[in-house]
């Protein structure tokens, strides 16, 4: 090839996606008159995690927050606000004022309709028994839960096929005792699978090779009935590693995906992972926060392989920038989570962004990202538009509907600085349902069940797991946006295999729904 | 001794205190900086090779005029590197202490070359500046510690701000433009990654800055590469089918040379620093004395920058695509590669290049046949490889850039023969007095 082509320049830096035809949700920060006060606090060893765990903690159907503290103690807080008012949160003793604190994930461990919580720390973790009225006692012992002694920074569970009791993954990070040798020093990530008696846990089996997992999910990525593990990996620490994914055969050790059965040997920061199912395909899709570009993962090869290729730029969501505040270094993601905060029938993207810790080579202004997803399967940025920008130092969060107002609402915790809270105060937005699932005794959430609902001539979808994110998991209601539909029908696919009929509801309505044969029993709640 | 178990001791001494004051060597001394270093560059995202590779020569560049300044065999490369005039000199009749001159500068040389890391860099620096600065020093006379350190800060600074100029100080984007124009037509280079940062090549500019040893950035220069053609019977679709066939029929060790010279930033301590830690697997091995050491790290790391700035000067005048784009195109959509391909211009390799560089200057210092084990990766996994020569393992470096699918044979070929026009300026510095 010789010089002296014409040269014809091709700029390669492309427009951000229009985000004109979007109905951009606004939101109001109410941080100030929450009463949500809670700083995630520390050096070092708490340069990662500060989570949230969200749920119903008193039965009055509004979302709670225990809420990560570092080298602060963790905080209950009760929501005390009313459908459709300002966001209003009182403290309250819980048991569970740990420090060390990473995050939380709320789980029905037992089964008796109770969230209980398991705790993520630096040390021991905790699980945590629900005894009703957001109070809780330690149950590590009567459980059999051994807490470890890590730097826990992931958290996912599952209820395997006849078990009645969960299966626990907990992601452990760095060894904090080699001050001068951190590298390479990734401790093991656990299982802990229920014992033969079905009320406590097994001694806990360590997952090798591991390494220093920031995020986990239990996730049915081919639609087999069973779920497999999905670890996000920082290969900032770990020596020979890769993202992973372990396949759970019944009653079996668990073992790796492998090149031979697809899965592709990549290695990236993974620091959070979201789940969304495809409109197109029915398939789960996977956003994996990193530091620059961000990773959306698609299925490449069907469900025989597990292998995906990585197309955030085709969609848009690679948010490896800041978009606002004019610094230009790369991003650093977090908390990640799809969810449709302008009830348009469309998965929007949620990530929380912020710096490591002074590292100079990525932006110090890290404004967290809301993208948009268009008709077309593309994103735009709105987090500015919709007024939630921000350049707190962001970690952990949750997009929640705080106020039980049909419409979602973001929570994020911050490193050095209190959390923030804004509420979606969006006029007219489209119709929405909110689903929340019940089983009978075990697995009372029906973690690993499909919520499928119609929308127009397309099945939106929804795996309910517990997991992912960044230290922060949600348990409760699962929202769905519909748009100008003003009536639908919903099923759903329990963990067990049994599928229900498609069954009519009402749009604009919370559902408590709970499993009868083929049957769903359909209780409106309030609001 | 192997490195390890200097590392090991150093480490002791780091952990146990001062109660063994000035129990560390010079030698114990540039093993534990080196260590360090390697880690850092494994661990920020800005020391892409090339930006690793300026940086490992700056600070050998610190070191070695430290020990050279105190050692009347030894000869300044000051007047000898491009724009490297003068240096300040020690005060005559005084009395350093050598280990603390070299720790200090080791010390100033990483905060300045190597600091740009995230907070467990930074507090693993930290320590190790602390704990050395108090073991080197616990026993050396007051006046002559100050006098020590002065001097050490002194030269840092200078050898800081003679790097100023060289145009690769300032990195941004982890070397990647905020905006680029890419040149449209048959042949030249398309990004080929999906990330959306990589939608430029690295570092375009790269091959403007000014060079260590060698003359100019196109000292050692390139023909161009064969004429882009797509028709079947073309030199070059030949060679793209050469990197196609070989990528879909490797051997299980070749799949295993291909990763043990992968070198990917972020995940190792880069090409570059796979040959300083073979310079210093072998500085442990035969215990070199630490006039040595400074001299065969300074020449090395010089050819291996040198190396660089010539590749890239030479990429971006060619600007040539890559096999996968090609491939794609022209014999199979579906193929993929083995490494991830670099987001850059294919000619020449790279990797081929520096290693070729590295090997004249390893060569020329230990010999030619000169054999030894590679255990950079062992770490990661890869069992240690056995070369019988600098070459032996250059030249597998370089073929493992096509049994990876990401260069063409003459980028590898021709970047050694680069490699070795421009190691040579590094062999032709003067060290040792006549």
């Amino acid at each position: 090839m010789k010089l002296g082509f014409a040269l014809l320049l091709l700029s390669v830096t492309l427009p951000a996606q229009a985000a004109d035809n979007l109905a951009i949700p606004k939101f109001v920060e109410e941080t100030k008159t929450s009463g949500l006060h809670s700083v995630y606090k520390g050096e070092w060893q708490y340069m990662v995690g500060g989570g949230v765990a969200t749920f119903d903690c008193n039965g009055d159907g509004f979302p709670d927050a225990y809420i990560a503290g570092g080298e602060n103690k963790a905080k209950l807080f009760i929501n005390k606000s009313k459908t459709g008012g300002t966001l209003k949160f009182t403290e309250a003793k819980s048991g569970a004022e740990f420090d060390k604190v990473t995050g939380a994930y709320p789980l029905d461990v037992d089964g008796d309709g109770i969230m209980d919580l398991v705790v993520l720390r630096v040390g021991e973790n905790k699980i945590m028994r629900g005894l009703g009225n957001c109070k809780f006692a330690e149950a590590n012992t009567q459980w059999n839960f051994d807490g470890g002694d890590g730097w826990s920074t992931a958290f996912s569970a599952t209820w395997e096929k006849g078990n009645t009791w969960p299966t626990l993954a907990i992601g452990n990070y760095i060894d904090r005792t080699k001050e001068m040798e951190p590298w390479g020093s990734c401790t093991d990530n656990f299982l802990l699978r229920p014992n033969a008696k079905q009320d406590g846990f097994d001694k806990p089996a360590a997952l090798k090779p591991s390494f220093c997992a920031l995020s986990m999910l239990f996730t049915d990525w081919n639609k087999s009935g069973t779920q497999s593990l999905r670890v996000a990996n920082d290969r900032e620490y770990y020596q020979g590693g890769q993202e992973q994914m372990w396949k759970m055969p019944l009653g079996k050790p668990p073992s790796l995906y492998t090149a031979d059965e697809g899965w592709k040997f990549v290695r990236y920061w993974g620091m959070g992972i979201a789940e969304n199912i495809s409109m197109a395909d029915g398939m789960p899709q996977y956003y994996v926060t990193s530091m620059a570009d961000q990773h959306l993962l698609v299925l490449s090869d069907g469900v025989a392989k597990p292998s995906y290729k990585d197309v955030p730029f085709a969609s848009g969501v690679s948010a490896q920038r800041p978009y606002a505040g004019g610094d230009l270094r790369p991003s650093t993601g977090w908390h990640t989570q799809f969810e449709d905060v302008n009830n348009d029938g469309l998965s929007d993207l949620f990530i929380a962004k912020g710096n490591v810790d002074k590292m100079p080579d990525f932006a110090a202004k890290d404004p967290s990202n809301l993208l948009l997803q268009n008709a077309d399967g593309t994103f735009a940025e709105v987090g500015d538009k919709s007024g939630m920008l921000s350049f707190s130092q962001a970690r952990g969060g949750a997009v929640a509907d705080f106020n039980r107002d049909g419409k979602m609402d973001v929570l994020i915790v911050n490193r050095h600085e209190n959390v923030k809270i804004w509420r979606n105060v969006s006029k007219n937005l489209g119709h929405w349902l909110d689903l929340r699932l019940s089983l009978a005794g075990a697995n009372h959430d029906g973690i690993g069940a499909w919520i499928e609902v119609k929308h127009g001539d397309k099945i939106m979808r929804r795996e309910i797991t517990s997991g992912g994110g960044h230290v922060s998991g949600v348990n409760g209601f699962w929202h769905f946006g519909l748009g100008e539909q003003t009536a639908t029908q919903i099923r759903v696919l329990w963990p067990d295999g049994v599928q229900s009929d498609w069954q009519d509801v009402s749009v604009d309505q919370s559902y408590l729904v709970s499993k009868n044969q083929a049957v769903l029993d359909l209780k409106k709640l309030q609001p | 001794m192997r490195l390890k178990n200097v590392l090991g001791i150093a480490a002791l001494c780091l952990s146990f205190g001062s109660a063994q004051a000035n129990a560390i060597s010079q030698e114990q001394i540039i093993a534990t900086w080196y260590k360090l270093i390697l880690n850092l560059v494994r661990h920020t995202a800005t020391y892409s090779p090339p930006v690793a590779s300026r940086n490992f020569a700056y600070l050998a560049a610190t070191a070695y005029e430290a020990t050279a300044s105190g050692d009347d065999h030894l000869i300044s490369f000051a007047g000898q590197l491009q724009g490297l005039k003068n240096l300040p000199p020690r005060e005559k009749g005084k009395a350093y202490d050598e280990a603390l001159v070299l720790n200090t500068v080791l010390d100033q040389a990483t905060h300045n070359f190597f600091s740009n890391t995230g907070p467990t860099g930074q507090r693993v620096l930290g320590l190790t500046s602390k704990k050395m600065a108090s073991d080197v020093s616990n026993k050396v006379a007051a006046d002559v510690k100050k006098r020590s350190i002065a001097y050490a800060q002194k030269l840092s600074a200078a050898v800081f701000e003679w790097s100023k100029t060289d145009g690769g100080a300032v990195v941004e984007n982890m070397g990647f433009p905020m905006k680029y124009d890419l040149i449209k037509g048959p042949g030249h280079w398309v990004p080929t990654s999906q990330l959306r940062q990589q939608q430029a090549p690295l570092l375009p500019n790269w091959g403007k800055n000014r060079t260590f040893a060698m003359p100019a950035s196109a000292t050692c220069n390139l023909p161009s590469p064969p004429e882009y053609s797509e028709e079947k019977a073309s030199e070059f679709f030949k060679q793209a089918k050469e990197v196609y066939d070989t990528k879909n029929n490797l051997t299980p060790e070749q799949k295993t040379i291909a990763r043990f010279w992968s070198d990917d930033p972020m995940l190792s301590s880069t090409p570059p620093g796979h040959w300083i830690g073979i310079a210093t697997e072998i500085i442990d091995r035969d215990k070199l004395p630490v006039a040595k050491s400074v001299d065969v790290l300074a020449r090395l790391s010089f050819a291996v920058a040198d190396g660089f700035i010539g590749c890239w000067n030479t990429k971006m005048q060619y600007d040539l695509l890559r096999p996968i784009t090609y491939i794609k195109k022209n014999i199979d959509q579906k193929w993929e590669t083995l490494l991830i391909t670099p987001p850059f211009p294919e000619y020449p390799s790279g990797h081929s290049t520096q290693s070729g560089a590295a090997a004249v200057v390893l060569s020329k210092f230990f010999g030619d046949h000169f054999a030894f084990d590679d255990a950079t990766h062992e770490g990661d996994g890869f069992k240690p490889r056995h070369f019988a020569s600098f070459w032996d393992a250059a030249n597998e470096a370089g073929i493992s850039r096509m049994y990876g699918g990401i260069h063409f044979r003459p980028a590898i070929e021709r970047g050694l023969d680069q490699g070795r026009c421009v190691g040579a300026y590094a062999t032709q510095l003067k060290t040792v007095k006549q």
